[in-house]
Parts: C-alpha cells; structure tokens; sequence
C-alpha cells in the first residue's frame, strides 16, 4: 500500500521572534515493513541553515536555524510511503512471558544491543510498582508474551478514557494513571511503562494513521493528528507492536515516522525560541492511501 | 633532620605535637618519632621560624587570598557570599618516588578511561561483547544519546581529568572519583601556589618543588590544536554558568591566565552550524569551547529542554565538526561510580596491561553477589548512586535507622543496577597548623592529567583538601575546610619559569582587543557609571557631612535644610523626614546614606551594584586593579563605631583614595579597546550628568547662591583649580566657568562632551554598518545647550527663573545625556530572553 502523508505545523508567536532553532522528527524512517519513497520539507520562514543526520536510534532528523524575524513558523512536511502488512503472530510463536522477561534480566538482548536500550528508566517514563500492579492481572503464570500484551492492551483500552482536553505533552505520566484520561501519547506511554515495570523491553513509535474508515465501522481514534503506539520485544520475532488507543496490533495502516524511549526522543518539532510572550500550536495531519495501480 | 620540638611538647613557645589516630596513615610520620624523609626539611623549617612567625605568614597567607579575591561560592547561602579561599601555610608534600607512582597509574586510568568512552560514544564493542553491562550505560543519565557519534578529534573525549585520592593505612594510593566533564580546581591549586610561594618562599626555593606553570602551558597548546581551522590563531572560549557558580572565581582566574575569552550562555549563539561569540562588532567564529557548563546544560534543544545555560544548536555545531568542546559533551559518563569494579578487567582488555592504581573497593549492587554483599555488610560501607547523580546524596551504612535501613535495602533489591557501596577509606592524615600547635587531619588529593595528541601529561602537585575536623569522613569543598598547596618534590634542583609570565605572548594578540562579547562592554559600561556615581556620592556627603560637623559653623544646625537641599542633585533627597527636620534627624539621615544597604542610595547600597558587576567582569581586569576593587570592599565594611563623625570622614577619604587608584589604573593600566572604551563611556555620561544636576540644584535659590559656590566646587573637586585661577573671592560666574565651559578642567561638563564625543566616533560598526547617529545627535544638542548659555544672565533674576522652569537647560541636558545611555544600551547590549518550545 501507497500512502501520502502531509503534516502541517504552525507556530503562532505573541511577539517577534529573531532567532529559532528547530529539531525535527518528521521525514519516516525505514523499517522491514516500511519504505519511504519521497520526502519533502517545506519551512516558512526560509531557515538559514538546514542539516538532516540520523539520530541515535537512526531517526531521520532535521536541523534548522531560523533568522529572519517571524511571527509565526509553519512547517510541512509530505511523504510517499510504502507500506506492507506487518505479520502478526500467533500467540502460540511467542515464549512464555517469565522467559522474555528473565532474558531482559541477563541486559544482552535483541540483535546487537537494540533491545537493551528499552527496558530502563527514561526522561518521562519512570518504572514504578503502580504500573506492575496495574499490569500483572495480564501476566499469568507461563502465559505467552503476545497474549499477556494484548491482555493488558485491551485493558487499557477499556480502562482510559479518550479526551483531548485531559492531558498536554507536559502531564506526567503518574497523573494519566490517576485520571485515566489521556490520548494516545498518554496510553503509548502508560503501555510502555507497565511493560518495563514487568521486566520487558518495550518502546515508543510515532507515526500516522491511515484516516478512512472501512464501510460500516466507525472511525479510528487518532485521525488528523500524529499517532503514538508501543512496540514490545520479542525474542526470536523482534519487535511487534501494539497500539493502545485503538486495542489491536497495527498491520496496514500505521506508519512509523521514528521510534525512541518515550516522546521527547521522537517529538516532531522540538524548538528553542529567541523572544518572549507564548504561542499557539496547529497541527494538521493528512493520510491519504494511493489507489492500487498494476 | 627532623626537629625535636616536633615529636615532643616542649612548652607554649613550641609547636607541639598532636599524634593522629592510628592505625591511619601518617602523611608526615613513619612512627611516633620519625619524620618522613620527605617532610624533613619542612618540618627543621617549620621549626625554626616558630608558632609566632607562623601565625604571621598565615595572616599573610590570608591578605594575599583576600587581596585576590580567591573565593568559592557557596550553594544556598542566602547573601549569595563569596566564600574566602582558605589555605593552609603548610603543604602537602610528595616524595619523587611516591609521586613516580601516582603519575603512571593517573595516565594509564586516564588513557583507560578515554578508550571507555570513546567505545561507547562509537561502537559499543564493550557491552555487545560483555566487558560492562549494558544497564551501566543505559540507564545512566550521564549518557547522552545525542552525542553519540558525534567525531571528535584525536578520539580524545576527556582532555582534563581529576582523580580524587585518598591513600590507604597502608599507604597505598587509591581513586576515590574521576571527574572527567569539567574539573575544577586546578586554578585554585595555582593560587595556592602562589600564596605559598610568597609566604614560605625559603622553604619553596629549597626544597625542589616541581613547577605548575609548564603543565598549563602545554595545556594551553593541546586545547589550540584541537581547533579544526583557524590553529594558529584559533578563538578560545571558557565556557561559564556565570557568577553564581561555585567555582567561578577559578573560571576568570584560568580564563585570564590562559589568554581565553570568558563566555556565559549569553554571548554565544549557533549560526550555521558553527559556533559564534556575540562581540560588539559582530559575530565571531569560536573555534575551541572549553567548557565548565555539565554535559546535560549545555544544549537545551538537545539535552535538558529546561536549561538556561546551554547554547541552542550546540550539538549541531560540534556534530559539523565546527567546534572542539573540552571535555567532550558526554564525558560526564567517565565519571560512574560502578565502572570502579570493572576497570581491571578493562585495562586489560583495552590496554593489555595490569591496572596500577586502584579504585576504592567498591560493589556494584547490580551484580547479584555484589549485592548479596552490600546487604550483607551494609553498616561498614558508604551506599551512594552507581551514576554520579547529585540528586542521591552519599549514605553510610552503619548511620541509618533500622527503618531506614530497610528502605534502603528493598530499594536496592528492586533496582539494584542504581546503586554501588563504597568501603569507607580511613583517610591518611597530614599537618596543618593549628593556633600554636601542628594538628593532623585527613586530607584527599586531588591531581589532574591533561590529555592531548602528543600525549598525557600530569600537572606536578594538585588540590590538596582538608577535613573540617579530625573525625569528618567525607570531604567536599560545599562543606567547608581548607586547602593545602601540593609540593612534588624533585630529585634535582628545579628550573624556575615564572609562573606569572606567560611563555605563549608570541601568539597573535591582536584579535583579543575585537573580542569583546557584548555582555562584558554592556557591563564595563555600568561598571563605570556606578564607579562614578559613587565617586560623586561620597564627595557629596563628604562635603555635607564636613560642614554640619564643622567649628567654623556657629550654629550647625542653621545650614541643614540649604545642605539637604544639595543632595536633591544625586537624587537622596530624604523623602521620609519630617517637614522640618533638625540637626540629629539630618545627621542620622546622613549616617544612614553611609552604613545602611537599606537606604535608598546608599554607599553600601551601591557598593553592593559594583560587587555584583565587578565580579562578573573580573577577567577583564588585572590583579592589581581587582586588588583595588577588593579593597574599596574591605574598606566599606567600616563600622561607625562610638565617634560616628571622625569613622564617617575617614571613611569617606579612604574611599574616594580607592576610586582615584581605580580611576587611575583605568586610565594607565587598561588597553583602549572597546571594553575600556565603554567604561569611561559609563563614566563620562555618569559625571556629565552629576555635574548639570549638581549646578542646577546649586543655584536654585537666588539668596543662597553665595553659600552654595564652595560646596560646588568641593564636590565637583574643583576647589585647587579655581584657587589657582583666581585667587579672588568665590564668585558665581567664575564658578560657572570653571564648572560648565572650561575644556581644560576635567571635571567640567565641556570636558566631558569632548571625551564622549571622541568615545563615540570610535564606536564599533555593527556589521550592517550602523553609526550611533542617534546617540552624536544628542550629543551634539547637549553641546548646542551648553555654548548657548550666557552665564552673565544665568545669575541674573531671569535666568535662575529659567533654571526652575521646564525649559531648563541643565534638565534638558540631563535628559538628552540620559537618552544617550539608554541607546547605547539598545545598539549594543540588548539580549532577548529564551524559551522552549516541546
């Protein structure tokens, strides 16, 4: 499948802005299900300088330094992605929870070190006993990793309310827990942190979701915005993810743009601004699936 | 020999000896009666000059810090205080052969640690093959992703390492912590230096002390290597938190003495992708950053979001390849408590040799015997963070309640990999000189190793620290203690370098001038206006205080409201008397203008303006101005005592003899470059200012014009020029001449208006080649006001009702000198504030 991806972002200053200088995450990196067929960017105003590198978990990410006075930065971004249905495996292909987790406890896991990265404190997800306490009903005894996950994944689902209005990047993570409300950064999140609070390695992607419903179905939560979901670890398949928010574990609609510990690695545009007063945000996010053409 | 009068009391002339507990290692005794070889000639020394003569050096010890204003900022000290440097007039003394020791296991631990992290800011072979666990790096916050990767030149991440040492009772060194983001204290370690050098300078020249100054010398050359162009004239930076910081002092000491440019966050900024210092006449180019700023400040785009005292865009600029930063961002990694355990099999696998120094046993909870072991032995050892985290304070085992003991244990058991145990050294115990005795206390060491292309070198002495009291196990300079300078001895007679001169003046000096980073000019600028507001303050109350105190005056208390009137003319007019106060009110007024930091306007109140200033500007001064600045401190800290009048005027002397020196060296020791441009700017405007306010409040009154003429003169110190010229009976005109037109008398406003002028028109372009058109305009209105005055009418009943009209020349000056301040400000000094965005 073809995809067609705009992301708009603008940034409304109260005052003049002389000097910025921006990260971003918006151009889709590659995975063995994902490929990244074309990539724009287009910033206004024009930055004066403008570097892209891959960051340390091989995110793409952009540079840009902007020096004209602006009262107001927009960035979009276009991409043409193609996407393959990603495999998901039977419960029975995946070892028994306590196996995964020992094997998280002996640190060297996963191709090279990748996994190792994921099991550990990061800035906004602290491991703590609410989280396994929350989490263990999922986990019985010699219960294999794929079913626990998706056991504790349709709890969330089912526990956590949906509300935009809940939460901000800023809320941490323990206060979602509390309200249980939150969106799909929030759930991302909180499912990342029950996972590595029970031993696993688990991580943050940031991505897309295709926005057409199928004819009947409702609407899948997350459309017109960036989308978060979880990817866990396991020995032998790699990593497979889930996604909290819509309770199911993403085939051929999610599109990962980059992945890391929690949100402040991946966010999509991280800014540093010379000038005072607030801002105000607008994001807007297209998903459009090409026609099939043979 | 060792002196007998050290291993016995001989009585209260004699410096006594106090044994140290054993079984703890004596620095200086190999038993109860034997004098280390090492210590011998020291201690005949010490011996000879006496309790008394040492107390002396000691006094002298204390001038000489004082006097170089050697401090250390103490954390959450509500006056914000400069803490005095202390430092023992003993030193700490190391044989050749102990030190030949020290030096081959620093370098080697140098050299392993540097492998360390440049594998794991490179390849990672070390965890992917098992030398270290991978939680040891992963989930420590001293690991910082986005350095990964990051090319640095030579591979060498750590080019300023500190080990703190501590030496075991049986006398074997041992690494207690490496500090390897961004020591500090090899600048005090100088100062100490030089302090002990002055005070026992017999002994020093004597003993074959190893110098310092070759070892900053060579430290000076690897950091202008590393530039990655520009090398033989590369722009140098010490990258400073600012004043607040603790070791601030040492920043524009080692500043100073390196000939690098002291940076605060706020004078650089990253501008396609290199790094640059914001200067008066535009953006230049930094080509090294030697930093003091941790690894997680110093970019807040990047690292810590939170951050005010990182550069935006930092990382970019090294990621380019455009900068050298030293230490490299992300050696704080280098400084993990739980590495200590690993390090043998390290050394041996990077380096192919056996580890010679070791660490101070340490168990790392993260392995399961390890931790079985801390649990097991939990009262005799020190549990603190495996991460260097500041956050987790150090905690000894065998203090904690048995609750918090218990805490303690279930937060080790559910996150082991957090935690390390350290055993608890019995640190060894050195001479420092108490009232009229040698006391013994334990010390820490600490050395530096300096890394470059061409190798490792170990700078010969070091930091030596001194607990507070006999039984304080843990040492820290937020603590408290004193210092010891550190002697390496030599085996042969050293060659002496100087350590003041420094041998590197062949390198270009003339980019130095240009590099003025807007913030030091902005307050150079300030510097000089309060200098100068003060000077013309303590002139004022001088003047004041001298005539309500004075014979001469019959009824002293008949001038008080005329006086009053004249302090309207530096604004200290006091609002809060009553409508008609009398003498005592007006004295205790007066009095309180002195002593009181409460009162509005007050001296000590304006003092304490020019220390904040000064302090954050001291590199850009010389020693002996900052001893000036230090003694127009000390002298202000005069009480008023039981003959308030007598303390105030010599106060008030002794004042304006400090700011005269000031001034002085101002105008003979300063280069004329734009930072001693800007302050006489600031001193100019100021003067200019006083001076139109000064007269126009003088000859407010018709009637009282005639007493007014002589405090004119005295306050605008122009009582010997007008003598000379006209002999004659004060008399207004001539006055106004001599204080308003006279190009000749420096302290006249004509004066004033030609020196700014010329200041003006030397003023840097900015790059768009911008003039400060606004501010000669002004200028030259000032100028137009001052010639159309006709002093023949200005007396006349006319020309006084001007004076208190709006149309009042004198004002509209003082508006237009006021205007001329505030563009300056705007044209070159102006810093926006920052925020970040999510």
């Amino acid at each position: 499948m073809i995809y067609e991806l705009t992301h708009n972002t603008r940034y409304s200053y109260t005052h003049l802005i002389s000097l910025s200088h921006h990260l971003m995450h918006l151009k889709p990196r590659d995975c063995p299900h994902q490929k990244c067929v074309s990539h724009s960017l287009s910033i206004s105003p024009t930055p004066s300088n403008l570097n892209s590198h891959l960051d340390y978990f091989g995110n793409p990410s952009t540079f840009a330094i902007v020096e004209t006075i602006h009262q107001e930065f927009s960035v979009t971004s276009k991409s043409t992605v193609n996407l393959q249905a990603q495999i998901i495996p039977e419960p029975n292909e995946t070892p028994a929870w306590e196996i995964v987790r020992n094997l998280c406890r002996g640190e060297q896991i996963g191709q090279g070190l990748d996994a190792s990265e994921f099991i550990y404190n990061s800035p906004l997800i602290q491991r703590s006993e609410n989280f396994s306490d929350y989490a263990a009903p999922s986990f019985k005894p010699r219960q294999s990793l794929l079913e626990a996950v998706a056991h504790l994944t349709s709890r969330i689902h089912h526990d956590f309310t949906f509300d935009p209005t809940a939460t901000t990047v800023a809320t941490p993570l323990q206060e979602v827990f509390k309200s249980r409300r939150g969106v799909c950064q929030d759930f991302a999140q909180l499912e990342i942190a029950c996972l590595r609070s029970m031993g696993l390695a688990a991580r943050y992607v940031s991505g897309y979701l295709e926005t057409v419903p199928p004819p009947g179905k409702r609407r899948l939560v997350g459309a017109d915005a960036s989308h978060a979901w979880v990817s866990f670890y396991c020995p032998g398949l790699g990593w497979i993810d889930v996604d909290p928010t819509n309770n199911l574990f993403p085939s051929s609609k999610h599109i990962t743009i980059a992945w890391g510990r929690d949100y402040s690695d991946v966010s999509p545009i991280r800014g540093v601004i010379l000038g005072n007063g607030n801002h105000t945000l607008k994001v807007g996010v297209d998903v459009v699936a090409l026609p099939e053409t043979s | 020999m060792p002196s007998p009068s050290f291993s016995a009391p001989t009585g209260p002339d004699q410096l006594r000896f106090h044994p140290s507990p054993w079984p703890v290692f004596n620095e200086a005794y190999a038993s109860s009666d034997e004098v280390r070889p090492a210590w011998q000639r020291l201690f005949g020394s010490l011996s000879r000059l006496g309790p008394e003569e040492l107390a002396l050096r000691t006094d002298n010890a204390s001038r000489i810090i004082r006097e170089h204003g050697i401090t250390y900022n103490v954390y959450g000290d509500p006056k914000g205080i400069d803490r005095p440097w202390e430092v023992d007039v003993i030193p700490f003394i190391i044989s050749p052969q102990d030190w030949k020791v020290l030096e081959a296991g620093v370098i080697q631990r140098a050299r392993l640690l540097n492998k360390l992290l440049a594998d794991i800011y490179g390849p990672q072979k070390l965890l992917r093959n098992g030398f270290l666990p991978p939680s040891l790096v992963f989930s420590n916050p001293n690991f910082l992703r986005p350095a990964h990767g990051i090319p640095v030149p030579d591979s060498i991440y750590i080019h300023l390492h500190a080990f703190d040492l501590v030496r075991s009772p049986g006398g074997q060194w041992w690494v207690s912590e490496d500090r390897t983001q961004a020591p500090s204290g090899s600048g005090y370690a100088l100062e100490n230096r030089i302090v002990l050098s002055r005070v026992l300078p017999d002994e020093f020249r004597a003993s074959h002390v190893q110098r310092l100054a070759s070892f900053f010398n060579s430290q000076r050359e690897t950091l202008r290597r590393l530039a990655p162009k520009n090398r033989d004239n590369p722009l140098i930076v010490l990258f400073t938190p600012g004043p607040h910081n603790e070791t601030y002092f040492e920043h524009a000491y080692l500043a100073r003495y390196l000939g690098f440019t002291l940076v605060e966050p706020g004078d650089l900024t990253v501008r396609d992708s290199c790094l640059f210092l914001k200067t008066l006449e535009g953006l230049q180019q930094v080509d090294v950053m030697v930093r003091r700023v941790e690894d997680n400040f110093c970019d807040p785009l990047e690292l810590n979001p939170d951050s005010y005292l990182g550069v935006p865009g930092l990382l970019q600029a090294a990621r380019s390849g455009n900068v050298a930063i030293a230490n490299a961002l992300g050696s704080g990694l280098g400084e993990t408590p739980a590495f200590f355990g690993f390090l043998p099999g390290l050394c041996k696998h990077l380096l192919g040799e056996p580890i010679r120094l070791p660490s101070v046993g340490t168990w790392w909870c993260g392995h399961g015997e390890d931790q079985k072991h801390v649990i097991d032995n939990l009262d005799s050892l020190v549990i603190k963070s495996a991460f260097a985290s500041y956050q987790q304070k150090p905690v000894i085992g065998g203090q904690l309640s048995k609750r918090e003991r218990e805490r303690l244990v279930s937060s080790i058991q559910k996150r082991p990999y957090d935690f390390v145990a350290q055993e608890q050294v019995a640190l060894s115990y050195a001479p420092v000189l108490a009232q009229s005795h040698i006391d013994f206390r334990p010390v820490v060491l600490r050395v530096y190793v300096s890394a470059g292309k061409n190798g490792y070198m170990v700078m010969p002495g070091g930091l030596t620290r001194v607990a507070v009291s006999p039984t304080t196990p843990v040492l820290s300079m937020q603590g408290g203690g004193t210092t010891k300078d550190t002697w390496v001895l030599s085996n042969a007679p050293v060659r002496n370098i100087s350590l003041l001169k420094a041998p590197w003046v062949h390198t270009a000096a003339h980019r130095v001038a240009a590099e003025i980073p807007s913030r030091v000019a902005d307050n150079l600028f300030w510097l000089g206006r309060y200098t100068e507001r003060l000077e013309d303050t303590v002139r004022l109350l001088r003047c004041v205080l001298r005539r309500i105190s004075s014979e001469s005056s019959a009824d002293p208390g008949s001038e008080t409201q005329l006086l009053a009137h004249l302090l309207k003319s530096m604004n200290l007019y006091p609002e809060n008397l009553s409508e008609s106060f009398g003498f005592d009110e007006f004295r205790d007024y007066l009095l309180s203008l002195v002593f009181n930091l409460k009162t509005r306007g007050s001296l000590q109140h304006q003092l304490q303006g020019i220390r904040q200033i000064a302090s954050s500007v001291r590199d850009r001064f010389s020693l002996d101005t900052w001893r000036i600045l230090n003694q127009l401190q000390l002298d202000a800290r005069a009480r008023a005592g039981k003959l308030p009048m007598v303390a105030t005027m010599n106060l008030l002397n002794t004042l304006i003899v400090d700011l005269s020196a000031f001034s002085g060296m101002e105008m003979e020791n300063m280069t004329r470059g734009h930072g001693w441009r800007f302050l006489d700017l600031g001193r100019r405007l100021e003067r200019a200012s006083n001076l139109a306010g000064l007269v126009k409040t003088g000859f407010w009154d018709k009637n009282e014009v005639e007493v007014m003429l002589e405090p004119l003169l005295e306050v605008a110190d122009s009582v010997m020029t007008y003598r000379r010229r006209y002999f004659a009976q004060v008399e207004p005109t001539a006055v106004l001449d001599l204080l308003l037109l006279d190009a000749t008398n420096p302290r006249s406003l004509a004066f004033q208006l030609r020196i700014l002028k010329e200041h003006l028109a030397q003023l840097p372009t900015e790059q768009n080649g911008r003039r400060p058109a606004g501010e000669i305009d002004r200028l030259n209105k000032v100028d137009d006001f001052l010639h159309k005055l006709d002093l023949r009418t200005f007396f006349t009943q006319q020309g006084l009702g001007k004076l208190r009209s709006k149309s009042n020349p004198l004002t509209t000056m003082q508006h237009e000198l006021g205007g001329i301040s505030e563009d300056l400000t705007h044209r070159y000094f102006t810093h926006s504030v920052r925020q970040v965005n999510g």
